[in-house]
């Protein structure tokens, strides 16, 4: 690794003139906060950068006087002249433009004129503002809705948790909260997300190359930074909806050094509820924490945490889950070129379940402590370095069962705790190769240790799963012994190189194309053989009988601008490859078992696809139109246990395909009081395994299947509208307040979210019932701040 | 255990979405290759001799046909113990059924079925599987799903320390449905076990459906192999399949083989099970 980095160091070292440096933080000039990806340039040079998520930015150029641009979608440009002959630092503090007050951020790139130089790819970044406007189910402003309007990225249908990135699935998105990793992204069954929209700042989604920084999930990384809060005055702004009420504060602390910000969000129990007059009910709530200190201009120091829980109650059942965060970060400026940032982050998702009939209680747990430390060198005007170390220790509980009574006929019963450690080492480099041509390297060194203490099983030939020949089906595998770790015992370890390589080729001021290449390691997976992921599901680390999964992605991208800069063009193509992907035997039953890998399958994943994507950014009417073409595809051939496979071991739909998705956001201010807004949503249904035949068995119907995932539920669309009213503001009042209306599915299609068959209770015929989780519905919330 | 979680989740998204509607839609569905069917069930009820027994045979029709014509005939059925070396050959009823008078069954001596039909030989081999004894079968209201509706309690006791497999089916009397499940003693082993048969309303029609004093319920425990069991668990999870928590459906494949062509395999199962039954009136 050392020489890897003298290597780099010296990758770009052409130094002539004297050069100083300029550093600073761009903030928000109405509340504090810091500015995410700002953009920082010299007018005229190509001298420039973006600030970084703690709003930090450095340049470097040759002594002489120039005009420094801030600019910043949604802002002011700043234009300052500058006398460069000593290291200086400057703050900046920009204000919200009032132009125009309707500027949607969805951006590949924080700042237009850095976007077609930097080699960034499939990444895409959208403000907490530009979410608010877009309708949504029930006024529930979602974080992850809004980004499914955005092409590659899609979910599992009305009411499935989770989100798919180019194909890939649920559980290789890292989904991070000021860092911490996120295991459960959905309350309420994929009603909601859990990201209460008012305590967060921005996003960004990377789905084509990731950044070295991250690692430990093949398809894509979502990146949310929490508000850090109002550091100028406190304010108090909420909402109350139709599902559920939110409340936030924010206010400086400690002689405006520091800031806050907690925000809360509950639901309204039983309001869900088909039979309300039973004891049922459901609800969720979250808890948003975050505050900072700054210790003196170089150091400063963060703290936050998030809450949130989900909880179902009928009669004789009970179930609750959710995800705890905390995190507390240290900032430290070493110099006008070092930047660096330390974090300690823990976070648990956990669940438990109630069965009073059977009078037991089950929970399962996974926790992670978390250690970064990443530095950011901005060592000349050309080359600039990121790298650091980071290590998460894993605590598994993958299952525990109580007798709640004495009379329970239940057995204590505990599916074995694992444990593990995931380190890494990372270093990139963005280079400035030419004027029109800028390369990122970036490498990532991952490793992985599964630790005692625990005891495992020994199979015979290694084979936890074998191939029954005359039955035709797969079966645990023969038990040969067992082997015990005692605690601490590196039980199996696996080390990955992961190469991120990028490039991006100006072709003129308004057009670039780029290629990347990705690789990255996963080292935990999530277990789920149902059509959607479930709360109860549970991760599993990689160990003797779980390789790391690894993925491969290729990616080449045309950028283009027109008019005068107010359309611009998207086009990207990518081919994604994963190894080890974990695939199901039949009728595989992961609940409870402590020997997983008797159900498991070695698979690989592979999908390809186009994206367009064409945006609006300016003007009275914003938007963005996004198509992408795609397919998804497993194979698990069974080569490494005998047998067929799955689908007799051909490339077969992964169960989140889709061929077509075509999503339309508009965005119309009309005039100071209204602004309205679309969204129109077509898409190929997801495949599903439709009946092959029947046949009677214990006096029933029952239906035959033959391949998985061969059919498709059909065509979903739906179109939804909404309505902001801003009332008059007078300048001198406080209280700020603001009426959404929305109806989501404004012509009632009844989309399929599954179709199930059965046999009739009463006539004895087969038939298929289709459930269509929403159909019309209106909606309005009242937001207010002051 | 885990047929309570699964089914738990699936209320819970049916019960909280109050937007959600369902209706019967027409779907065009897939036409499967034809594919011999059997249920050769072997049920030795306790207190019987067990002598009758019956075989069905009949094939695979496609999913919204109706199921006449549909049984096989011709067939040649033979069973055969195979610690005593006993065989019995099954008589073709011209109708599907093929039945024997003289049977002969033997706690956990292992059996073989053999299948000719059409010149092709199928074979199944499986154990005949003791069963423990009911303690008792009363009612209960609020022991169930819901806190209303009546449930009908079958106690028995599991034996200690070792894997134990069941298969239960109820029927209230007048019913075109019955409910069956297989259960394990995976989490109870030992213990004095319970298993529930509960109706209840139909949400969509609102149709009352739970049991009311008077009903007739019959009922049927099977002591079953771990394979059978895993056989059922597969087809009772697939009926109503298609849910977002439930599994993806699968190719279902029986016990009886054809030796020389793996692909071409059977649906239905050779089970061997000795069974208790009874009949409830609800009270």
């Amino acid at each position: 690794m050392k020489n890897l980095l003298v290597i780099f160091m010296f990758l770009s070292t052409l130094v002539v003139a004297q050069e100083y440096s300029l550093s600073g933080v761009v903030t928000d000039a109405s509340n504090g906060e810091t500015l995410i990806g700002a953009s920082i340039y010299l007018e005229g040079s190509s001298v420039g950068g973006t600030s970084n998520t703690y709003g930090f930015y450095s340049l470097t150029a040759e002594q002489g006087t120039y005009t420094l641009v801030i600019s910043y979608i949604g802002y002011d440009t700043q234009k300052r002249t500058i006398t460069l002959n000593e290291n200086q630092k400057l703050n900046f503090e920009i204000s919200e433009s009032s132009e125009q007050l309707n500027e949607v951020t969805l951006t590949s790139e924080e700042a237009p004129q850095m976007a077609l130089k930097r080699p960034e790819m499939g990444t895409l970044k959208l403000k907490t503002k530009t979410i608010k406007q877009i309708p949504v189910v029930l006024g529930e402003i979602d974080v992850l809705k809004s980004i499914q309007t955005l092409p590659g990225v899609t979910n599992g249908g009305d009411g499935t948790s989770g989100f798919n990135i180019r194909g890939g699935a649920v559980d290789q998105n890292l989904v991070l909260l000021d860092e911490a990793i996120i295991y459960n992204t959905s309350h309420l069954l994929g009603f909601v997300s859990v990201f209460n929209a008012d305590a967060i700042k921005d996003l960004k989604l990377y789905k084509g190359s990731i950044p070295a920084q991250f690692g430990g999930r093949t398809s894509s990384v979502l990146d949310i930074r929490q508000k850090d809060g109002n550091n100028k005055e406190f304010h108090l702004s909420g909402g109350i909806g139709v599902i559920s009420s939110r409340l936030t504060a924010e206010g400086p602390l400690f002689n405006d050094k520091g800031s806050f910000l907690v925000a809360g969000r509950g639901s309204y129990a039983h309001l869900l509820l088909k039979a309300a007059d039973q004891d049922n009910s459901a609800s969720f709530y979250d808890l948003n924490l975050k505050s900072n200190y700054q210790l003196n201009g170089k150091n400063k120091l963060y703290l936050s945490a998030y809450l949130g829980r989900d909880d179902f109650s009928t009669n004789n059942f009970g179930s609750n889950y959710g995800n705890a965060t905390a995190n507390i970060r240290w900032n430290h400026v070493h110099s006008e070129k070092l930047f660096s940032n330390l974090s300690l982050i823990y976070s648990k998702y956990d669940y438990q379940i109630l069965l009073d009939i059977l009078k037991m209680d089950w929970t399962a747990d996974i926790t992670n402590l978390n250690f970064k430390y990443d530095f950011k060198y901005y060592r000349s005007e050309k080359i600039q370095y990121d790298f650091g170390v980071s290590g998460i220790y894993y605590d598994f509980h993958p299952g525990q069962i109580k007798p709640t009574a004495a009379d329970s006929p239940i057995n204590r019963y505990q599916i074995d705790p694992k444990y593990a450690f995931e380190g890494g080492l990372y270093l990139n480099a963005e280079h400035k190769i030419s004027s029109v041509l800028t390369g990122y390297y970036g490498l990532r060194q991952s490793s992985f240790f599964r630790l005692g203490d625990q005891t495992i099983q020994k199979y015979q030939d290694d084979k936890p799963v074998i191939y029954n020949e005359e039955l035709g089906i797969y079966e645990e595998g023969i038990v040969v012994g067992e082997e015990s770790f005692s605690r601490g015992d590196v039980m199996s370890e696996f080390y990955n190189l992961e190469p991120r390589i990028a490039f991006s080729y100006q072709l003129s001021d308004l057009a670039s194309v780029k290629a990347s290449f990705n690789r990255s390691a996963q080292y935990v997976h999530l277990l789920s053989n149902t059509t959607s992921v479930t709360p109860i599901d549970v991760w599993m680390p990689s160990g003797d009988y779980i390789k790391p999964q690894l993925g491969n992605q290729y990616a080449l991208g045309y950028f283009k601008k027109f008019d005068n800069q107010e359309y611009e063009l998207e086009t990207e193509a990518y081919y994604k490859t994963v190894d080890n992907r974990i695939d199901y035997i039949d009728g595989s039953n992961l609940v409870g078992n402590n020997y997983i890998e008797n159900e498991l399958l070695n698979g690989k994943m592979r999908s390809y696809g186009i994206e367009v994507l064409v945006r609006k950014n300016t003007g009275k009417l914003t938007g963005w139109i996004s198509y992408t073409l795609s397919k998804s595809e497993q194979k698990t051939d069974g080569s490494d246990v005998g047998g067929p496979g799955i689908n007799y071991g051909d490339w077969y739909a992964a169960g989140h395909d889709r061929r077509h998705d075509i999503s339309i956001t508009g965005i119309y201010k009309l005039n100071k009081k209204w602004s309205l807004s679309t969204n129109i949503v077509i898409q190929s249904g997801r495949p599903v395994t439709y009946p092959n035949g029947q046949y009677s068995y214990e006096g029933m119907s029952i239906a035959s299947y033959s391949q998985r995932n061969a059919d498709n539920l059909p065509v979903y669309h739906r179109v939804d509208v909404g309505a902001i009213y801003t009332p008059n503001k007078h300048p001198n009042k406080k209280w700020k307040g603001e009426w959404n209306f929305g109806i989501y599915n404004i012509y009632n299609q009844k989309n399929a979210s599954t179709i199930t068959f059965g046999q009739n209770a009463d006539t004895g015929k087969n038939e298929a019932t289709r459930t269509a989780i929403f159909g019309i519905i209106p909606s309005v919330t009242y937001n207010f701040k002051f | 255990m885990k047929t309570y979680i699964t089914r738990f989740i699936q209320i819970i998204l049916t019960s909280t979405i109050l937007l959600s509607c369902t209706d019967v839609i027409d779907v065009d569905v897939p036409t499967g290759e034809p594919r011999l069917v059997v249920e050769a069930s072997i049920d030795w009820e306790k207190g019987t001799d067990g002598k009758q027994q019956t075989i069905k045979l009949s094939m695979l029709t496609p999913y919204f046909s109706s199921q006449e014509q549909n049984e096989v005939v011709g067939a040649n059925v033979l069973v055969k113990n195979l610690n005593s070396g006993a065989e019995f050959t099954f008589e073709d009823q011209n109708d599907g059924l093929y039945k024997v008078e003289t049977f002969l069954p033997v706690l956990n001596d292992t059996y073989t079925l053999t299948i000719v039909h059409n010149g092709v030989t199928y074979e199944a081999t499986e154990m005949l599987m003791p069963v423990t004894d009911i303690s008792s079968v009363d009612q209960s209201i609020d022991g169930g799903f819901s806190s209303e509706d009546i449930e009908l309690n079958i106690h028995f006791q599991d034996p200690v320390n070792m894997d134990n497999f069941y298969f239960f089916k109820f029927n209230r009397i007048g019913d075109l449905l019955s409910f069956i499940e297989p259960i394990s003693d995976e989490f109870t082993d030992g213990n004095l076990m319970k298993e529930s048969f509960e109706k209840v309303d139909d949400e969509d029609t609102d149709k009352k459906e739970e049991l009311k004093s008077g009903d007739v319920v019959t009922y049927e425990m099977h002591g079953i192999s771990e394979r059978y069991y895993n056989y059922m668990q597969i087809l009772v999870n697939q009926l109503g399949s298609g849910g977002l928590f439930s599994g993806v459906p699968v190719e279902l494949k029986g016990n009886c083989i054809n030796a020389n062509d793996s692909k071409d395999f059977t649906l239905g199962y050779f089970r061997l099970t000795e069974s208790i039954k009874g009949e409830y009136t609800i009270k």
